[in-house]
C-alpha cells in the first residue's frame, strides 16, 4: 500500500520507498523513512499533488512519488 | 588576527538571513517560502574586539545536495571550510533540521546551533529542553528569536568560544551494523594521508555509501581508489543484505534513528492544539475554493494597484506639470529651458509619477511572499502548470517575474532539474514585470478610458499565455524529457512585520528613483541630445526640426523594420532606448513629443492622442510588443549568468520572432477587420 490509497485524514507509517535513487534518497533525507508516522492532509483539484504531514511540517508531493512511498495504515484512536 | 570566518547554515526558511540581517545590519530578502536566498552573501561585524566574516547561505535539507542553491550551500562549506557553522534550526520543525545539522558533525566542522523561531514553536505548543538537546548532540545550542534579535549575544559567545576551542565534538555513532563497514572504509580511506586530510574519512565514508556522485568523483584522486572501491562494494553489498534496503536510505534511516531517539527525549508536542495555519488551509487551499481563491486575489491585487495608485499618479503628474511650467517661466527659452523641460522633466518625469503603482505592486507581491501563501499558491497550481511542462516549483519565480525579471529568473535555482530551470528561467520574463506596468498604463489609459483596467489585465494574460504556451513548445521540443519531482515544504502561516513591510517599501522605492537619477535620466538627456541636434534654422516649425536631427534619421533607418507592426520612427526609438529599462519606453516618448510639441505643452497622453499614428490598435500592438520582446539589458544579463550566453542568444532570438510575428498578426488582422482603427 502507498500513500496514494489513503484517503485524505488517514494516518499512517512508512514502510520504504521505491523510487529512483535520486527522489527516494530525497524523500528520505526530508523524513520518509522506514517508522515514520504521517498523514494525508488533503489532495490537490485532482487528487495531484498531496499535503503530507510528517515530522511535524507540511510537504506536498506529486502523486508519482506518492505512490512509491510504501506505507502501513494506522487507524486513527 | 585575521578575521573568524563563519557561515550560517541551514534548512530552507529557518531563518538564516533573518539572523544574517540582525548581525551585519544588511538588507537581504527574506520571505516565508523555501528557497529565499540562491547565493551566498557577505556581511562582517565585531564581537568582543573580533573580527568576524559571517556568510548566509542558501538553504538546503541535506548535504547530498540536488538543486542549484543547494549545491552552492554545500559547496561553500566543504571547499570554502569556514572556521565555524551556525546550523540555523527551526525549532517548530526540529526533527528535519538536525538532520542537516548531524552531517555538519559527520564533517567535523566545529558547530553551534541556534534554536530559532523558537517564539513560534512555543505558540504552536512544542516545548524543547534544549539543554538536554546540546548534551545529547555535545554542540552548544543558543535559543533565538531572528526577528526580534533574542539571543543573538548569547550565540556570538557560543561561536567564539567554540572557533577558539577546536576540536569540535565527534560525531555520534551509528547503529553496529553501519558502524561495522564505515570502520573498513574508514580504514582504507586513511591509507591516502594527504587524502584524508582534504575530506574527513568518516563523512566520506559516509557519502560513499550514500552513493553519492560528488564523494565518488572526489575519490578519483585517491591513492589505492581501487582498494577503496572493494571494500565500499562489500560493505554495501553487506548493509543491504541484512537491511534490506539501499544503502542510501539505511544511511538517512541511521541519522533519523538518532534524532528520533533525541526528539523523544527533548521535545514535548500538545497534540491536542489544531494549528492556526491548518485552520486557515483548510479554506485556503481547499480542493474545490483554492483555485478561484488564487485567482481572486490575483484580481484583487491588480484592482487594488490601480485604483489605489491612481490618486498619487494623478497628484504627481500635476506636480511634475507645475515643475514644468516654473521652469519655463524662470530660465529664459534656449537649449538649457529645453534640456531641463523636455529632457529632464519630460523624460524622468513621465517615469516618475508612476511610482505609486510600481510601488503597490510591489508590496503586495512581498505580502503574498512573506505570508507563506506563495508556496500554497504552487500547490494549487501545480497540476495545471504540470500539463504545460512546467514545474510546482517554477510558480515562485513566475509570480516573482510580476515585480521584476531579474531575482525572479535568479529564484530558478531552486528547480532541481536542469531542463526545469532552463525552461523556467525562458518564460519568466514573459511575465509582465514592473517596469512594463508604465507602458502599459500609459497607452491603456490614453487609448482605452473607459476599459484601460480590462485591456491591461489582457496583456498580463497574454504574457501568462505565452509563458505556458513557450514552456509547452520547448518542453517538446529544446527541452525534451521528464519534470522532475515536485516536493516541498509548505511553511506555517506568518504575519509580515511593519518593519519588513515598511523597508521594503522603501527599498523599492529608492530602486526606482535611482533607476530614474541613473539609467532613466542619461537615457532622457542623451535622447533629448540627439533630438536637438543637429539643429535647424530658428524657424522651423519642431516637428520638422526633429526630422532632421540625429534622432530622426535613426528613426527612419528602423522605420521600415516596425512599420508593418503600424509603428512609426517615433515608436521605433522608444523600442531601441526600452532595452535600457523598459520604463524608458515612456520616458522616451516623453522627450519625443515635449520636444516636437514646441512652446504648447500638452501632457503625454494628449500628445499622444492626438498623434495620427496611433489609434487604439496601434497602442495594443506596441503593449504587446513590449511586453514580449526581449527583456532590458539586466534581464539579459542575468539570464546570461544562469544559463550562459547560447541560450542567452537563443532567447533573445525567439522573443524577437515571436514579438514581431505576433503583432504583425494582431495589426494586420486588427486592420482588415478595421478594430480599433
Ligand atoms: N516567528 C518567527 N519567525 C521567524 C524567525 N526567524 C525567521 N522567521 C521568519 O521565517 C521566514 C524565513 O526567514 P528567512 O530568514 O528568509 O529564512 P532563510 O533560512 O534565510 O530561508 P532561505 O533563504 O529560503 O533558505 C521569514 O518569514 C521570517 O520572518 C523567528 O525566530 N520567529
Ligand atoms: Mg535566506
Amino acid at each position: 500500500m502507498t500513500i496514494v490509497d489513503l484517503r485524505k485524514g488517514d494516518r499512517f507509517v512508512v514502510t520504504g520507498v521505491e523510487l529512483t535513487r535520486e527522489t527516494g534518497k530525497r524523500l528520505a533525507d526530508m523524513g520518509f523513512t522506514r517508522g515514520t508516522e504521517g498523514q494525508v492532509i488533503r489532495k490537490a483539484l485532482f487528487g495531484d499533488p498531496l499535503q503530507v504531514s510528517i515530522l511535524g511540517y507540511q510537504v506536498t508531493i506529486r502523486k508519482s512519488e506518492a505512490a512509491g512511498v510504501t506505507v502501513e495504515p494506522l487507524v486513527s484512536a | 588576527m585575521t578575521p573568524l570566518r563563519i557561515a550560517l547554515a541551514g534548512n530552507p526558511n529557518s531563518g538564516k538571513t533573518t539572523l544574517f540581517n540582525r548581525l551585519t545590519g544588511s538588507h537581504q530578502k527574506v520571505g516565508n517560502y523555501a528557497g529565499v536566498t540562491v547565493d551566498t552573501k557577505e556581511g562582517q561585524l565585531v564581537h568582543r574586539g573580533r573580527d568576524i566574516i559571517l556568510y548566509d547561505l542558501p538553504g538546503t535539507y541535506s548535504l547530498t545536495a540536488y538543486s542549484l542553491d543547494e549545491i552552492i550551500a554545500r559547496d561553500f562549506v566543504l571547499d570554502e571550510k569556514p572556521d565555524l557553522v551556525i546550523n540555523v534550526l527551526d525549532a517548530t520543525n526540529l526533527e528535519r533540521n538536525l538532520f542537516l545539522g548531524l552531517q555538519f558533525q559527520e564533517l567535523g566542522i566545529p558547530m553551534v546551533a541556534a534554536l530559532n523561531i523558537i517564539d513560534q514553536a512555543e505558540a504552536m505548543g512544542l516545548r524543547i529542553d534544549h539543554k538536554q538537546l546540546s548534551r545529547l548532540f555535545r554542540i552548544p545550542i543558543v535559543r533565538t528569536v531572528g526577528p526580534k534579535g533574542l539571543g543573538l549575544e548569547e550565540l556570538l559567545d557560543a561561536a567564539l568560544e567554540t572557533a577558539d576551542n577546536p576540536g569540535s565534538a565527534p560525531a555520534p555513532l551509528y547503529g553496529a551494523e553501519l558502524e561495522a563497514a564505515l570502520g573498513k572504509i574508514v580504514a582504507v580511506l586513511n591509507t591516502d594521508e594527504a587524502f584524508s586530510s582534504n575530506f574527513p574519512s568518516r563523512w566520506m565514508a559516509l557519502k560513499l555509501l550514500e552513493k553519492d556522485t560528488d564523494a565518488r568523483k572526489k575519490l578519483e584522486s585517491h591513492q589505492n581508489e581501487t582498494q577503496v572501491m572493494r571494500v565500499l562494494s562489500e560493505g554495501i553489498a553487506a548493509l543491504e543484505r541484512s537491511g534490506g534496503r539501499d544503502s542510501e536510505i539505511l544511511v538517512s534511516e541511521a541519522r533519523y534513528g538518532l534524532i528520533h531517539g533525541a526528539a523523544k527525549e527533548t521535545v514535548l508536542r500538545d497534540r491536542t492544539a489544531v494549528p492556526l495555519t491548518e485552520r486557515i488551509d483548510a479554506v485556503l487551499i481547499n480542493r474545490f475554493l483554492g483555485l478561484p481563491i488564487f485567482l481572486a486575489v490575483l484580481w484583487a491585487i491588480f484592482q487594488a494597484t490601480f485604483t489605489l495608485g491612481a490618486y498619487p499618479q494623478e497628484w504627481l503628474d500635476s506636480l511634475f506639470k507645475a515643475l514644468g511650467d516654473g521652469a519655463r517661466s524662470f530660465i529664459a527659452p534656449g537649449l538649457l529651458q529645453s534640456l531641463l523641460v523636455d529632457g529632464i522633466l519630460g523624460g524622468v518625469g513621465s517615469v516618475l509619477s508612476f511610482i505609486p503603482l510600481v510601488i503597490l505592486l510591489f508590496l503586495f507581491i512581498s505580502f503574498l511572499e512573506d505570508t507563506g501563501y506563495m508556496s500554497r499558491a504552487a500547490f494549487v497550481m501545480d497540476k495545471f502548470l504540470h500539463i504545460f511542462g512546467l514545474h510546482g516549483q517554477s510558480f515562485l519565480p513566475m509570480m516573482l517575474g510580476f515585480g521584476c525579471s531579474v531575482p525572479a529568473i535568479m529564484a530558478a535555482r531552486t528547480l532541481k532539474s536542469t531542463k526545469d530551470r532552463i525552461v523556467t528561467v525562458l518564460v519568466t520574463p514573459f511575465m509582465s514585470c514592473g517596469a512594463k506596468l508604465p507602458v502599459e498604463v500609459l497607452l491603456a489609459g490614453t487609448f482605452f478610458s473607459v476599459n484601460s483596467g480590462a485591456v491591461v489585465l489582457s496583456i498580463y494574460l497574454i504574457g501568462v499565455l505565452l509563458a505556458l504556451g513557450s514552456s509547452w513548445v520547448f518542453r517538446k521540443t529544446v527541452l525534451k524529457g521528464e519534470t522532475t519531482p515536485f516536493v516541498m515544504e509548505l511553511p506555517p502561516y506568518r504575519l509580515p512585520t511593519l518593519k519588513a513591510v515598511a523597508w521594503h517599501v522603501w527599498e523599492k522605492s529608492f530602486q526606482y528613483f535611482k533607476k530614474a537619477g541613473t539609467v532613466i535620466l542619461a537615457a532622457s538627456i542623451l535622447l533629448w541630445a540627439i533630438v536637438t541636434f543637429p539643429q535647424s534654422p530658428p524657424d522651423t516649425p519642431p516637428e520638422e526640426a526633429m526630422g532632421h536631427s540625429l534622432a530622426g534619421w535613426t528613426g527612419r533607418a528602423l522605420e521600415p523594420l516596425v512599420k508593418p507592426l503600424g509603428f512609426d520612427w517615433k515608436v521605433a526609438i522608444a523600442t531601441v532606448t526600452g532595452f535600457a529599462a523598459k520604463e524608458t519606453v515612456v520616458s522616451t516618448l516623453g522627450v519625443l513629443y515635449k520636444v516636437s510639441g514646441g512652446e504648447d505643452d500638452q501632457p503625454l497622453r494628449e500628445a499622444l492622442r492626438s498623434d495620427p499614428v496611433f489609434n487604439p490598435l496601434v497602442a495594443y500592438t506596441f503593449m504587446l510588443f513590449t511586453l514580449i520582446l526581449a527583456p532590458c539589458f539586466a534581464a539579459q544579463a542575468t539570464i546570461r549568468a544562469e544559463l550562459g550566453t547560447r541560450w542567452l542568444v537563443f532567447y533573445v532570438i525567439f522573443s524577437v520572432v515571436l514579438s514581431w510575428s505576433l503583432c504583425f498578426g494582431v495589426y494586420q488582422l486588427g486592420s482588415v477587420l478595421r478594430i480599433g482603427v
